[in-house]
């Protein structure tokens, strides 16, 4: 599908799931606005629409179905609306309304958004990536947008977002993925993680796990999926040791770690905990599982 | 405990420390008038990155704190001088003014009086009927009382509503003209020198609690980011009713910026639901092993 196609195809996806779930008066006033950002390349229209945008549409969740996300999946693979807000739907509608023949004034258009943006908008202009134009051409945006520390604009780039796995070279994958262990995202969220694992990034991660321990500090247990296609004989030493404390959640993970691995001392270490095992096997304990618990865990705390 | 908001207060030029110690002592609340850095930029860009600050990043970090973030948006007087310069400042004011948290277009005014300042108040004036926002008036602090008539005056002229306007950095000479022209009134509370608590105190005495509105402006200078608090608990030893502190060191600025549309008191009493992600967050300004002090909703990330 070409760019601009698939630029009209989401426009219309997200008008309809909006038009279902916001005041008619907001969707005559999206449409609205859509129609003449589209046909002028005037970008005061734009600008002013983008902001306004939160005077019509709130931040509740954008509800879809399942049906609906095949759709979405259909339109552009790993595109995930169903993590999205309602002003942010609106707001990548009216980015995408804007021309998009010239390709030089898309981005001086789109950059200068991103340089003004607030944290909504940014939360916005990054999780829409996968839908823009010229995707090859926004790498570097992507890569800047994980540069942030506001947490909420990190996860539109790193989390539930299929961008960075199909453009990312391995130094700035291992960096978002090294970045979203330290600041403890729910790495499950990260679209093709495993198949973008890679023996850098384990190294990297185990010298992490390494500097916590010296810290007296746990790590994250979604670590370990990320060393469990790299184990060896003295990585196994550190899985030994995460799963020797009385963390449940540290224990799955490592022995969750070793049931992916084809390391035969991995698979040794898994037999000793039977119980765990049995659980792994039916399916009970995931990665999944194993990141959601955590975060609820941060929440306690 | 008591709830204050601290309507002026320059939180880029704060520390840590600072916001720690105004949640501690009940402020929930703040609003940033985009003013000047102590030196004139040079640069639109200085602007825009600035004007992006606040709407973004510092209001991230004073959340991590439990305080709620607001701005103001404008050119303020000293720089509106740089006639070249304010021109392309001008340009990206409609781009921030729509921001979410924006309350008021602000501070502007005069400083020295002169032409260049007042094109540019005016100018900035339209702007706040155009967007719909209220206006954050700096009054000068040399020739203060013609100063703060002018401003007045100038609104008038431009069909600004009186309780759209609020006229900034008061004394006893300016006060009684500013309410009596149904604008209102606020008060910076300087450590040192100008306006002090005590003088604060007995302005509240005199006037009443009516659209007075108590603020600290602290920023790079001597400055207090604790005169709100400060101010609430010498009246409150002077035997001011409870009620007319309340109403000068929270409620009333909260009617009048409330006007925006972009600030309401739920915004501290009950949050919306954030991202189901953001709860998830580890800390920023919170470095290794330390506690946050906030509950867990804190999204703060390591730098």
């Amino acid at each position: 599908m070409s760019a601009h196609i698939v630029s009209q195809k989401a426009i219309d996806f997200l008008m309809e799931l909006l038009s279902q779930q916001a005041a008619s008066e907001s969707i005559d006033w999206l449409k609205n606005q859509s129609q003449e950002i589209s046909q002028s390349t005037k970008t005061m229209k734009l600008f002013l629409a983008f902001g306004k945008a939160s005077k019509y549409f709130d931040k509740s969740s954008l509800q879809i179905s399942e049906v609906l996300s095949r759709d979405a999946e259909k339109l552009r693979k790993g595109f995930t609306p169903s993590s999205w807000d309602k002003l942010q739907a609106a707001r990548s509608i009216l980015i995408l309304s804007f021309p998009q023949q010239d390709e030089a004034l898309w981005f001086k258009t789109i950059n200068q958004l991103f340089e003004t943006g607030d944290m909504q908008e940014l939360k916005s202009l990054y999780a829409a990536l996968p839908i823009y134009p010229f995707q090859d051409r926004l790498i570097d945006r992507a890569i800047e947008g994980l540069r942030t520390n506001m947490t909420l604009v990190f996860d539109a780039v790193a989390l539930d977002n299929p961008y960075p796995s199909e453009f990312f070279d391995e130094r700035a994958w291992n960096q978002m993925l090294i970045k979203s262990v330290f600041l403890q995202r729910p790495l499950f969220l990260i679209q093709h993680a495993d198949k973008r694992s890679n023996e850098n990034l384990a190294s990297i991660l185990i010298d992490y796990a390494h500097e916590r321990w010296a810290a007296g500090r746990n790590v994250i247990p979604e670590l370990w999926r990320y060393v469990a296609p790299f184990l060896n004989e003295y990585r196994i030493e550190d899985i030994k040791k995460a799963i020797k404390g009385e963390n449940l959640l540290e224990k799955q993970a490592g022995l969750l770690a070793c049931h992916h691995s084809t390391y035969p001392n991995a698979k040794k270490l898994l037999a000793e905990f039977p119980d765990i095992q049995k659980e792994i096997e039916a399916g009970k304990i995931t990665w999944e599982s194993i990141g959601k618990s955590f975060a609820e865990s941060l929440i306690k705390n | 405990m008591e709830m204050y908001i601290d309507p002026h207060l320059h939180a880029v030029s704060r520390t840590t420390d600072d916001y720690e110690a105004m949640r501690k002592a009940g402020v929930v609340a703040i609003i940033e008038p985009a003013f000047w850095l102590g030196q004139p930029r040079t640069e639109v860009g200085s602007f825009k990155d600035y004007f992006s600050t606040l709407v973004g990043w510092e209001r991230f970090r004073a959340k991590q704190f439990g305080i709620m973030h607001y701005c103001t948006i404008g050119l303020n007087s000293k720089e509106a001088n740089n006639e070249a310069l304010a021109e392309e400042v001008m340009e990206l004011l409609p781009l921030f003014a729509t921001k979410e948290g924006v309350v008021a277009i602000g501070e502007i005014g005069y400083d020295d009086q002169t032409a260049a300042e007042d094109k540019y108040y005016r100018l900035q004036l339209e702007l706040a009927k155009e967007v719909e926002l209220p206006v954050l008036i700096h009054t000068p602090h040399r020739d203060k009382k013609k100063g703060t008539t002018r401003s007045m005056d100038v609104s008038e002229e431009h069909g600004l509503a009186p309780h759209m306007v609020i006229v900034d950095h008061n004394n006893e000479e300016t006060v009684k003209e500013v309410l009596d022209r149904g604008y209102w009134a606020a008060f910076t509370i300087y450590p040192h020198t100008k306006m002090g608590s005590d003088r604060m105190v007995e302005i509240v005495k005199k006037y009443g609690p009516e659209r007075i509105i108590v603020d600290s402006a602290a920023d790079w200078g001597i400055s207090d980011p604790l005169a709100v608090p400060k101010t609430a608990a010498l009246m409150r030893k002077h035997g001011i009713p409870e009620e007319h502190i309340r109403l000068t060191c929270y409620q009333n600025a909260l009617t009048a910026y409330s006007q925006s549309g972009q600030m309401e008191e739920s915004d501290w009493l009950n949050p919306e639901p954030i991202d189901q992600r953001l709860k998830h967050a580890g800390n920023s300004v919170l470095r290794g092993g330390q506690t946050p002090r906030v509950e867990s909703s804190s999204d703060s990330v390591e730098n």
